[in-house]
């Protein structure tokens, strides 16, 4: 007797279907799970078996052969326990087959539903496929998140069983609205005081996807600024914020589908893989595919190992983290926008107006060449963050984000629908200071990009010699 | 790269008239060109401040545009400092090494080096070409960075760094001895505080320091430029409190300066050219 209950696989970011065959022959009883299943998988059977019996229902003596299909994903966890149990019930003709609903849950021994981290995954496919899906009831709200899924929430097995019998006729989960005061929200810019060409710089960097660079001596509020920096941002579109929390449900990072941009600040302590995903079993999403459609910010970022720093020039030029495994090659995607934040010097003094810096000076270069080569290279915008004088701290209050937000979502549509066009006049200023030698070659297409932002920040189809002569103001070789 | 210098003898025609105050004057090898204007040494710490940094940029540059000789050791901080704002001036700049003239010793200050000898400037020592650069030798520099110049103003200074030594010698020699006053508790404004204490001239300002330097040398011969950017540098946050217009109209203000090759700018302080 044969039964087929459909289950989800994370792969990438992506949510698979994965289709949970059971067998139930004639043979003596044994039980045979197949398909790439790892440790927690094949535990499953021990699980199941229990969960089944306090339902009060009973296991097939007999053989029970499971396959996960397609064989070539490989699963982890305990998700496929409750998709499993049903499978095995509808085979043994205990309930009616099961194939019309996705399915994840893990079972407990006394028949409780567990939620996992598939549990959004489910919802996703549930929508894709138009099929239901049935997850652990303290998890449904994560599921019905999602546009379009018809989500069950089940405590028990026993639950879930009852819904099978009955078609899968219940009242499903009502879609989940995000919640406004999530924690995810930014602080806002309007608790900073002064900082008026960090902020330029910040609003540039938002309005043209710039990766940015602050540095400057400590407490002059580079972390504070940059932290700010997620809330200028346009928010997320409810695909967009889909995906984002699939990606962070496969790195079983819990959060919701929201419309705020991640912002994710990995310690430098951080190692290559939690960084850019990988691990031992299934790959994992790591720091750059986290922050996909936000910002990843490097606080300290001299600080990172060099090695460590260069795994993400791939994620940078390519916006996809690809982790290639013997098995299989595994995409996160990680088109994240880099913003980062650093000491001038080891103590961070050099280059103060009124401290002088005591490190020695091969330090200092040591320090600086830690930042340099390809990394460096793709940040367009280098600005220093001075200390901010008594007069700016006792300022009046600063713009709030939101009005800096309107401007750079209005600049990027502007973006969207003009032709590039430059002037004669700043194509030829930007010439002159690359041939006086004011600019590298490299600094001119920095200079150039910014450029393109400033003139679509001013609603501007050319660029011309004002907003190259801005961009040239806030260029900063390191 | 940097050709061959030449030897001038104590007697011979061009020899820094300065020189021979010492008690034993050395022959000089001299690569460029020396003039017979008078020098004005701007010497400090290379362990400085960007404030000294800032002044010491202010200073090499009016001194040299008032058509003076702008004199240091082409050291890092603060002799680099006056170099440059030497430079900037397009007048006259006299590095004077501790090794031979075609070591440049720090190498990064090898921009600096060749635009010395573009603008008509020298590279002098009293070593030949080829000598390394050794901690000894650049108490033995300081005399003859002492000695060459008119004035020796000091920007920053520690309680026993080099520059002291300069100054010191300096004052022995007779010369002129000009100190920056700094917060009594900055150690890299101990040693020009000391000086201060033992009778040198505290400057107040650049133009404080031409007035002064004109009181000692006759007046200036160069000529004036009219900025609207103070000479020590002003931060970008501050013209748009000062001019009272947004930071982005202000950058680009400063991008246009920048541009026309009428201004610099260092991270978030914009300098005259």
């Amino acid at each position: 007797m044969y039964a087929a209950a459909m289950s989800v696989a994370l792969v990438g970011g992506v949510a698979r279907a994965v289709e949970v065959e059971v067998h139930v022959g004639r043979q003596q009883e044994s039980f045979k799970l197949s398909g790439l299943p790892d440790t927690a998988v094949r535990e499953a059977k021990d699980r199941v078996r229990a969960a089944i019996s306090s339902a009060g229902m009973d296991f097939p003596n007999r053989a029970v052969t499971v396959n996960l299909a397609p064989a070539n994903i490989p699963k982890a966890g305990t998700d496929y326990d409750l998709p499993i149990a049903i499978g095995v019930l509808s085979a043994s003709a205990s309930i009616p087959h099961a194939s019309g609903a996705i399915i994840t849950g893990e079972l407990a021994l006394d028949g409780k539903v567990r939620s996992t981290s598939s549990t959004l995954g489910a919802g996703v496919l549930s929508a894709q496929m138009d099929l239901a899906c049935v997850v652990a009831k303290g998890a449904a709200p994560d599921a019905a998140a999602v546009p379009g899924a018809r989500v069950f929430g089940v405590n028990t097995l026993a639950e879930a069983v009852d819904l099978f019998r009955h078609g899968l006729e219940a009242t499903p989960e009502p879609p989940t609205r995000a919640n406004p005061s999530s924690p995810h929200r930014s602080p806002d810019m309007c608790d900073v005081k002064g900082q008026l060409l960090a902020r330029r710089a910040l609003e540039i960097a938002a309005a043209g996807g710039h990766h940015l660079l602050f540095h400057g001596p400590p407490g002059g509020g580079k972390t504070m600024l940059a932290r700010r920096f997620a809330s200028l941002l346009p928010p997320l579109t409810e695909s967009e914020a889909v995906e984002v929390a699939l990606i962070h449900s496969a790195a079983d990072v819990v959060r919701g589908v929201l419309p705020d941009r991640p912002f994710r600040a990995p310690h430098h302590t951080a190692s290559r893989v939690a960084l850019v995903g990988g691990g031992s079993g299934i790959p994992v999403p790591g720091e750059a595919s986290l922050a996909h459609r936000g910002v990843l910010f490097l606080d300290e970022m001299a600080e990172f190992p060099r090695g460590n720093l260069d795994t993400l020039r791939q994620p940078m030029e390519d916006r996809v983290v690809v982790i290639a495994r013997k098995a299989m090659t595994v995409r996160f995607p990680a088109a994240f926008q880099l913003l980062a934040a650093t000491n001038p010097c080891p103590c961070g003094f050099h280059g103060d107006p009124r401290k002088p810096c005591t490190c020695r000076t091969a330090a200092v270069d040591r320090y600086r060449r830690r930042l340099s080569g390809p990394l460096i290279d793709r940040v367009d915008l280098v600005v220093e963050v001075g200390r901010v004088s008594a007069g700016q701290f006792s300022a009046t209050s600063s713009e709030p984000s939101v009005d800096i937000r309107n401007r750079v979502i209005g600049a990027k549509e502007f973006g969207r629908a003009r032709t590039d066009q430059i002037a004669n006049a700043a194509r030829d200023a930007i010439g002159a200071a690359l041939e006086s030698g004011m600019i590298t070659a490299r600094g001119a297409v920095r200079i150039r990009r910014v450029a393109r932002t400033i003139a679509d920040l001013a609603s501007e189809p050319v660029v011309d010699e004002e907003h190259v002569a801005e961009a040239m103001a806030l260029r900063n070789e390191w | 790269m940097s050709g061959e210098d030449r030897l001038v003898e104590v007697s011979g025609d061009g020899y820094p008239v300065g020189l021979r105050d010492l008690e034993d004057p050395p022959p000089i090898h001299v690569l460029g060109q020396l003039t017979p204007s008078p020098g004005v040494a701007v010497v400090g710490t290379r362990r400085c401040t960007r404030y000294g940094i800032d002044l010491a940029e202010s200073f090499g540059h009016v001194v040299a545009r008032s058509g003076w000789t702008t004199v240091s050791g082409l050291a890092r901080g603060i002799d680099a400092a006056a170099h440059r704002g030497a430079l900037r001036s397009e007048g006259h700049a006299v590095a004077v090494l501790g090794c031979g003239t075609d070591v440049c010793y720090p190498r990064e200050n090898r921009p600096i080096y060749d635009r010395i000898l573009d603008t008509g400037g020298a590279i002098v020592s009293e070593y030949p070409q080829g000598t390394p650069p050794a901690r000894w030798r650049f108490p033995a520099r300081n005399r003859l960075i002492a000695a060459m110049s008119a004035a020796v103003v000091v920007i920053e200074a520690s309680r026993t760094g080099g520059a002291l030594i300069t100054a010191r010698l300096a004052a022995e020699l007779g010369r002129e001895v000009f100190a920056v006053p700094g917060d009594v508790d900055r150690e890299a404004s101990e040693g020009c505080n000391r000086l201060l204490r033992d009778g040198a001239h505290p400057v107040l300002g650049a133009e404080d320091l031409v007035e002064e330097l004109a009181l000692i040398l006759g007046p200036p011969p160069g000529t004036r430029v009219v900025r609207s950017i103070p000479d020590g540098g002003v931060d970008i946050e501050e013209l748009a409190q000062l001019w009272n217009i947004s930071i982005s109209e202000v950058l680009v203000k400063v991008g246009t300066l920048e541009l026309a090759g009428r201004a610099r700018r260092r991270g978030g302080r914009v300098y005259p050219v």
